[in-house]
């Protein structure tokens, strides 16, 4: 179980707890059966910051490409509508539909998202990405209010989806389905009274919104739209998160999931520095499990793959020895960001 | 929810349901060698083999209506099951005011699921009714008071139907019960922002209420942070009132040292250092102290941005004294 006196990274137990991940999951994680994309992102990222995405042998490779491949949902063949187009998280709803009711096969912005960060750790040069539909299909998904819907048919929107949304947009290299003046506004009116920033206009500052949202500015140029006095607050609600790990919210447990979110955007904010790592390393630590691999959010209890893909992102930007660097915004290695402006190049000069 | 399946003896698969047997299950099609691949139970390959049948066929049938309940009860994650039930209910004509009963069962058992809620929020726009939305957001909350969900949802309701008339009253309860519960501070800010407005009267009241509260606990971020935010409405900001800063200082003469505290006090320095009304109390030179001993004393963890915010002053004391 968790050894409290851990310092070091088990680095070889989380190789195979995603790896194990990777192959076959108990029937009791059947309420992720919808998400299954975001499983393998958690796993195929982790493996990269971990530095082992060589474990992934090239048959499992071009496993997990195809897999991925078969959840892209496809312009409709009759009236080339591409407002469902996008990633599916699994197969669950992988059927034929005719035009009736075809919009119950649709993407899903985070599927999207994390279906293109797991092609492109897997060194996928994403020629079979229909950019063009994705693009519409992200478009379709803006609200009036300049949020986003998670997907066509019949959900919620909110500042997680205004982030995926960016991610595909920046990823794809194409911003024509996003509205950057009105995700900017929606950005700006979820600032809170205490100067975090929250999922929806007025609700409570969260850090993994504040993340999502900063992450939006980063990626679409737009951190110089908050003031010099709301980046100062914005740092100080961010540092005090600070208790030995990070919490999301004041006066809530830590977690450590949050070392990331609450981690990145202060990277973004280049005031990282100015928390105590040795504080926060210790905390992601006493929630590795060192037997079977994985993190948790609290000492104790249960690892996930988020957990722990978040306690590894959250240790390499504190500069945890063994681990790849991590790009803040788009949450993936900067090796993956390479091969993405590699591919950014390719496409300018085809263009 | 875990797919407890298997063990429920007396489950009949749809398979061997008489009533099913005119429908072909589809199965799922995962492609010939997939991966993080569930072992789910046979229990949930088959309800998810006869929903995939019934969407193919869009078929809109009191039985297809049965199924989407067995569907969520196995993955209330399901949003395209959830959107099925929702476009049968409506082309069925189902009594909505039994759906919003069953949706708050299933509510209590899956508090943190967003499409649940999203259910909700659809069946009580469709009713134009919200009579029933503060007692179930209510009953979440005595479970979980700082649930994002049910606030979310809480607020959405309040803000859509108007039903701010008793909101200030819970916001207090739960303060009373909790005083560190930063949902609940929110909430405060919510009602007096939409409802109460912040005029001069209100200011002064929600000053006196939260220092009350600050007396109470001192070291509790959410009342400093509420009391920064009653502020934002204060024309003098948050240096020129004379109740706060003699509050603080009181505070400070009676030794408190709660970084909170001395962070605020940093924060009048500034502002009186930017308006140009720097006086014996309120100056770089004492924002840099409180920093100092912030830094070495009462907020290590922090040591390395307080020397930053220290360094500021620094720049600050230089200008003062040219």
């Amino acid at each position: 179980m968790n050894n409290k006196e851990n310092t070091d990274l088990a680095h070889r137990q989380h190789v195979k707890y995603f790896m194990r991940f990777l192959n076959i999951l108990p029937s009791s994680l059947s309420s992720h059966d919808t998400t299954r994309v975001t499983i393998a992102y958690f796993s195929v990222a982790g493996l990269d910051v971990l530095g082992s995405i060589a474990s992934i042998s090239l048959d499992l490779r071009s496993r997990i490409i195809e897999w991925l491949y078969l959840l892209q949902v496809h312009p409709n063949k009759e009236n080339g509508d591409m407002s469902t187009c996008g990633f599916q998280g699994s197969s669950t709803i992988n059927i034929d539909l005719d035009s009736a009711n075809s919009h119950y096969r649709c993407g899903h912005l985070a599927m999207t998202y994390t279906a293109l960060c797991s092609l492109l750790a897997l060194g996928d040069d994403l020629s079979r990405i229909n950019r063009k539909a994705i693009i519409n299909g992200v478009k379709a998904l803006q609200t009036e209010e300049g949020n986003f819907s998670a997907t066509l048919s019949g959900c919620e929107s909110d500042m997680r989806f205004v982030y995926c949304a960016a991610c595909i947009s920046y990823i794809l290299n194409d911003w024509s389905g996003f509205n950057i003046e009105k995700a900017t506004e929606y950005i700006i009116k979820c600032i809170g009274y205490d100067n975090g920033i929250a999922q929806c206009p007025e609700l409570e500052s969260h850090g993994g919104t504040t993340y999502c949202a900063l992450a939006t500015l980063s990626l679409t140029n737009q951190l110089d739209k908050l003031s010099e006095q709301q980046v100062d607050r914005l740092r100080r609600w961010l540092v005090f998160r600070q208790v030995d790990g990070f919490q999301g919210r004041p006066n809530k447990p830590v977690d450590t999931c949050y070392s990331f979110w609450v981690g990145a955007s202060l990277k973004m904010l280049d005031a990282l520095h100015l928390t105590n790592y040795s504080s926060n390393r210790k905390y992601v630590y006493e929630t590795q499990d060192c037997v079977v691999g994985g993190f948790s959010k609290w000492p104790d209890t249960c690892t996930d793959p988020m957990h722990t893909y978040l306690g590894l992102a959250g240790l390499s930007l504190i500069g945890v020895n063994g681990l790849l660097e991590i790009e803040p915004t788009l949450n993936i290695t900067k090796r993956a960001y390479e091969h993405l402006k590699y591919l950014h190049e390719k496409w300018a000069s085809e263009a | 929810m875990s797919d407890s399946g298997d063990s429920d003896v007396s489950w009949i698969f749809y398979k061997d349901r008489p009533e099913w047997s005119d429908l072909t299950p589809v199965p799922e099609n995962d492609g010939p060698k997939p991966v993080v691949v569930i072992a789910h139970s046979e229990k949930f390959e088959d309800v998810y083999d006869y929903f995939r049948a019934i969407l193919q066929n869009n078929e809109k049938s009191e039985r297809a209506l049965q199924l989407t309940k067995d569907a969520v009860e196995l993955n209330p994650a399901n949003y395209t099951v959830w959107q099925y039930r929702r476009d049968l209910l409506q082309a069925l004509g189902t009594d909505l005011k039994s759906e919003l009963d069953y949706v708050e069962a299933v509510i209590k058992q899956s508090p943190k699921n967003y499409q649940v809620w999203h259910h909700r929020r659809v069946l009580v726009e469709w009713l134009k009714d919200s009579s029933l939305e503060l007692e179930l957001t209510r009953d979440a909350l005595l479970q979980d008071p700082k649930n994002y969900h049910a606030w979310q949802h809480r607020q959405w309701a309040i803000k859509t139907f108007g039903l701010f008339d008793k909101e200030m009253e819970f916001v207090d309860n739960l303060i009373s019960e909790d005083v560190r519960n930063n949902s609940a501070w929110n909430q405060r800010y919510f009602v007096m922002n939409n409802h109460h407005g912040w005029t001069d009267m209100n200011v002064q009241k929600e000053i006196c209420y939260t220092l009350e509260k600050i007396k109470f606990v001192k070291n509790n971020e959410s009342a400093w942070n509420y009391l920064r935010g009653v502020l934002l409405h204060d024309k003098k900001g948050i240096s020129g009132n004379t109740i706060v800063t003699s509050f603080c200082e009181e505070l400070y003469l009676n030794k408190c040292r709660s970084p909170y505290l001395l962070a605020f006090l940093i924060d009048i320095c500034e502002e009186a250092i930017k308006k140009e009304e720097t006086n014996s109390l309120y100056n770089a030179q004492r924002a840099l102290e409180l920093c100092q001993s912030l830094a070495t004393k009462y907020d290590k963890i922090r040591s390395k941005y307080w020397n930053f915010i220290g360094e500021k002053f620094r720049k600050y004391q230089k200008s003062e004294n040219i």
